[in-house]
């Protein structure tokens, strides 16, 4: 009997946990992968870099003892540490003496060759750093070098390294200088814009099916995905202004990307205003419906077209196609396209809830 | 009180750009965004709070 009862009860909770986790499952869905995210983003290690060099500038013929300091490097406890200054694929110089005084810190030596292959103006030298624990890294642009017309003798250069790097096959995420940790905001920020974009489509969808049916059902669900797409909005310029502080040192620039966005933002929280200020519902979801279609078709050249036709602080922009290389390498897609995936599902239910609120509500007010 | 304190800290070491928020290569700049996204999910949450409040309210009235 008391097995029959048990048997019953566990029958009766399975259902009761289908009808729960039934057409609910994304919910949970963008949960689970915004905690992926946000656990995988922040414990993932940046790779290792140089974040400055000491001198920047020398003269050709010169001895110059270069103090890079590391961020997330092993000087000390890795071996085979060694250093190149390289100015061009044929044209690599490798350091004397290397002392590294900790773990972020080291000495490097050059002696600089006399002749360059272009003395017409100043140098650029990349600094390549190699080591069997981190790998080999740079760092462009480490040291300027001007010339003199005293004669000086100096080393040749070296055609190649000489011998092949390291390579660190640990998950990293790239380093950047000025950016450094906050490249993790990748996920945080710009996933938001992107969710933002989604989120906007639907309510576009919706807005379009509202002005071909007049079903009022559309309205209630265009008008929830456009608020929930304005609040990420919102969201993503106060939080790309945070980042912008910790990077670009302000928290507003002139920016293209950043104005044109801030009209943008205007243009939909216009929207919102629209909607408040009309009592009629025939005419509040007539205009704003017609509205958000004005505004969408404005939102595209304002954030996708203009930021690409001028110069931008935003990468993607000022010319380039878009976001790539080591501003979004495969490590960092890895947590990115989830983050967008999670903080759509997350803005459908939040759209979701609120669509079921004004459903309730004009059944409330229908029956009193 | 210690809150106003541990803000001026802020302040003075904003101005000299050597803060905590730009310790351990700028992380918390990134805890910060994480906040704000946080913030304003759960600012959503108190909105609807609130509309659902009003409208049980009606129904009460209404019985």
């Amino acid at each position: 009997m008391e097995i029959v009862t048990k048997k019953h009860r566990l029958i009766q909770a399975t259902r009761s946990m289908n009808t729960h986790v039934k057409g609910k499952w994304w919910k949970l869905a963008g949960v689970v992968l915004f905690l992926y995210v946000l656990i995988g983003g922040m414990t993932v290690p940046l790779s290792p870099g140089i974040s400055s060099v000491t001198p920047s500038t020398a003269v050709n013929g010169d001895t110059v003892k270069l103090n890079a300091i590391g961020y997330n490097t092993h000087f000390l406890s890795s071996t085979g540490l060694g250093g190149w200054l390289k100015l061009d694929s044929s044209h690599i110089l490798e350091a004397t003496t290397i002392k590294p005084t900790s773990e972020t810190e080291a000495e490097f030596t050059f002696v600089l060759p006399v002749s360059f292959p272009d003395t017409s103006r100043i140098q650029p030298l990349t600094l390549i750093v190699d080591n069997a624990t981190d790998g080999g890294f740079v760092q462009p642009n480490a040291l300027f070098v001007s010339f003199t017309d005293i004669a000086r003798s100096g080393p040749p250069w070296q055609s190649e390294i000489g011998k092949q790097l390291h390579e660190a096959d640990a998950l990293r995420f790239p380093y950047r200088n000025i950016l450094n940790e906050t490249v993790r905001n990748t996920f945080f920020h710009i996933a938001l814009w992107f969710a933002m974009f989604l989120l906007l489509l639907a309510g576009l969808f919706h807005a379009v099916k509202y002005l071909k049916t007049g079903f009022p059902e559309h309205d209630n669900k265009s008008a929830a995905y456009h608020k929930v797409a304005i609040l990420f909005g919102v969201l993503g310029i106060v939080t790309g202004s945070v980042w912008a502080k910790f990077t670009w040192n302000t928290f507003w620039t002139t920016d293209v990307k950043l104005n044109m966005t801030a009209v943008a933002m205007l243009i939909y929280l216009a929207y919102l205003v629209l909607r408040n200020a009309v009592s009629d519902t025939d005419k509040r979801a007539k205009t704003s419906a017609a509205y958000s279609i004005f505004a969408f078709v404005a939102l595209i050249p304002l954030v996708f077209v203009i930021p690409r036709l001028t110069d931008s602080l935003h990468p993607g922009n000022g010319g380039n196609p878009a976001l790539g290389g080591e501003d979004l390498d495969n490590t960092l897609r890895l947590f990115f396209y989830p983050s967008i995936l999670a903080l759509t599902l997350m803005g459908n239910w939040m759209a979701n809830l609120l669509i079921r609120y004004e459903r309730v509500k004009e059944k409330i007010w229908y029956h009193s | 009180m210690l809150l106003t304190a541990q803000i001026c800290v802020v302040h003075i070491s904003w101005a000299q750009g050597t803060d905590f928020l730009r310790s351990t290569g700028k992380i918390y700049s990134v805890v910060a965004v994480i906040a704000i996204v946080f913030i304003g999910i759960a600012w959503f949450l108190y909105r609807l709070d609130h509309k659902l409040t009003k409208l049980e309210n009606q129904i009460k009235h209404e019985q």
